[in-house]
């Protein structure tokens, strides 16, 4: 008696694949959906952040050339990460505003990303865009509390964008970062800008910091202002540059 | 404040509420080919069945899903084009009609290739070889156009043998660099590795623009090629036209149905 070996058709094949290809998503699902904790969202905090003093502003708009100087290699405000806009009806000093990522301690921005592309650095905790993994869905720039929006929609390379305290600056030969160099910083010509890597306590304004120095008050200007170094509480991280003011 | 913001953002988006739909259809797209029936062409009352319902089910959902990629990825902006929408919610409104996209395509592709498979057609559709389908797709052309004797074509002419080999290893790139993009809203993927996927889905969408506007104006605008247009709505083309354009193919049909029309008794068949 001859052998008849049990041979699969190709309609039993393509039923095997796409039932086993069905089951496994539909079951995936369901396992996802009632035996799988809800994710936990949990970030470092920032290993820096910029400070801005608008009263010493002068709305030249350096910073925002060199930002976008140093990290496109093309001078365009719109691609800067800092923005200073300005109200030519509003009285000093809330005639202009520095308008610069918080690093805030819950990223809402890094959240909203569905695809890991706004993320904290794990060295440095600074908050920063992986251009070639976002899909351009803006959901960050939506997300971030902040109006205007601090996170950007780079409309010349279509993906977000995001201060990363010069992290990543192709076109800069400085190191960034939250232990480096700041390019806004270094450009300013009123020293309005500067840096810290001590947690500033924020509120809905996000955080005012007094950047003037004693010739200020010689010249009857305040000099007292919100934000003072008492309003940071956590201390220096190891490796970071000191608070520069 | 931000998470109810998040919430929304949440739900509207379909790639993350409903992702797992993408990868769902291709296998529902298999188990419809293995449900369906298909039905060989044939001859009768002077009509030549030239495409079946699931020929035709296949072939609308895989274009739609082609055209609604197409418009929405272009409007969304890739390469050099510049997006021509601005904004979050425009934004979120065309991904979603991406996603819809994505699942008529995906559905209609699987859905084509497991039925090509089923029924053992895929070989009509390959060029017999470069060179003879290239004299031939000439020939066709400049039978076209100078009204001189069209070459005995068979089911499909030499240009669309030519074609679609190409086709299909568009589609192929589409669906592996599209289904990187899906995967990267659930597990972390390089972005080396996402770069590289996001330019060749950028650089194929071209391709596949070209290959949808030749296939429009080959397919649907010219005037030789309505009746087709028509038999992908009704199944059916005339006999004459099988006659004038596809001579090959109805040297083969006649054969075909000269067999089935013939009696089966003893005598005939030892005769």
């Amino acid at each position: 008696m001859a052998d008849e070996a049990k041979t699969v058709s190709r309609r039993e094949f393509l039923t095997g694949i796409g039932g086993a290809g069905a089951g496994l998503v539909l079951g995936g699902l369901l396992v996802k959906g009632i035996f799988l904790p809800p994710e936990v969202f949990a970030v470092p905090a920032s290993g820096g952040f910029l400070l801005v003093d608008t009263k010493k502003c002068a709305g030249c708009d350096t910073c925002m050339l060199s930002c976008s100087m140093v990290h496109y290699g093309r001078v365009n405000p719109s691609l800067s990460r800092i923005q200073i806009t300005k109200n030519p009806f509003g009285k000093f000093p809330y005639d202009m505003e520095q308008v610069q990522c918080r690093q805030c301690p819950y990223p809402a921005c890094v959240d909203a990303c569905p695809t890991g592309a706004n993320h904290a650095d794990p060295d440095t905790g600074v908050r920063m865009v992986d251009a070639d993994k976002c899909v351009g869905c803006e959901r960050c720039v939506n997300a971030c509390p902040f109006t205007p929006s601090r996170m950007q929609w780079n409309f010349e390379d279509r993906h977000a964008q995001k201060c990363d305290l010069c992290a990543d600056t192709p076109y800069w030969n400085k190191e960034g970062g939250a232990g480096g160099s700041q390019a806004c910083i270094e450009s300013c010509p009123m020293r309005a800008i500067s840096f810290t890597n001590l947690t500033p306590i924020q509120d809905d304004y996000g955080y005012r910091v007094n950047l003037r120095n004693e010739h200020w008050g010689w010249l009857s200007l305040d000099t007292t202002d919100f934000g003072q170094e008492s309003e940071f509480t956590l201390p220096t991280m190891p490796g970071a540059a000191a608070a520069s003011h | 404040m931000g998470d109810v913001v998040l919430l929304g953002v949440r739900d509207i988006l379909w790639f993350d509420t409903a992702g797992w739909l993408v990868w769902l259809m291709p296998f529902l797209g298999v188990l419809a080919a293995v449900a369906s029936r298909r039905r060989d062409p044939f001859i009768e009352d002077g009509r030549v069945l030239r495409h079946d319902r699931p020929a035709m089910l296949s072939h609308w959902t895989h274009g739609v899903g082609t055209v609604v990629l197409l418009a929405s990825g272009v409007a969304l902006g890739f390469l050099f084009v510049p997006a021509l929408v601005a904004g979050e919610e425009p934004t979120w409104h065309v991904m979603n009609v991406h996603f819809a996209g994505v699942l008529a395509f995906l559905f209609g592709t699987f859905y084509y290739g497991a039925n090509t498979l089923l029924s053992g057609r895929l070989k009509e559709h390959l060029p017999h070889s470069l060179k003879g389908s290239l004299q031939d797709a000439v020939a066709h052309y400049r039978a076209v156009f100078t009204e001189s004797e069209f070459p005995g074509e068979g089911k499909y002419f030499a240009s669309e043998h030519l074609s679609y080999p190409m086709a299909a290893i568009g589609t192929l790139f589409m669906i592996v660099t599209g289904l990187f993009k899906v995967a990267a809203h659930s597990i972390d993927i390089p972005g080396s590795l996402m770069g590289v996927m996001t330019l060749t889905h950028d650089v194929v969408t071209i391709i596949m623009a070209l290959f949808l506007l030749a296939h429009v104006i080959m397919g649907a605008l010219v005037p030789w090629s309505w009746p087709l247009l028509r038999s992908m709505f009704t199944g059916f083309v005339s006999e004459d036209y099988v006659k004038h354009h596809h001579a090959g193919w109805y040297k083969q049909l006649t054969a075909k149905k000269s067999e089935t029309d013939a009696p089966a008794s003893p005598d005939v068949q030892e005769g």
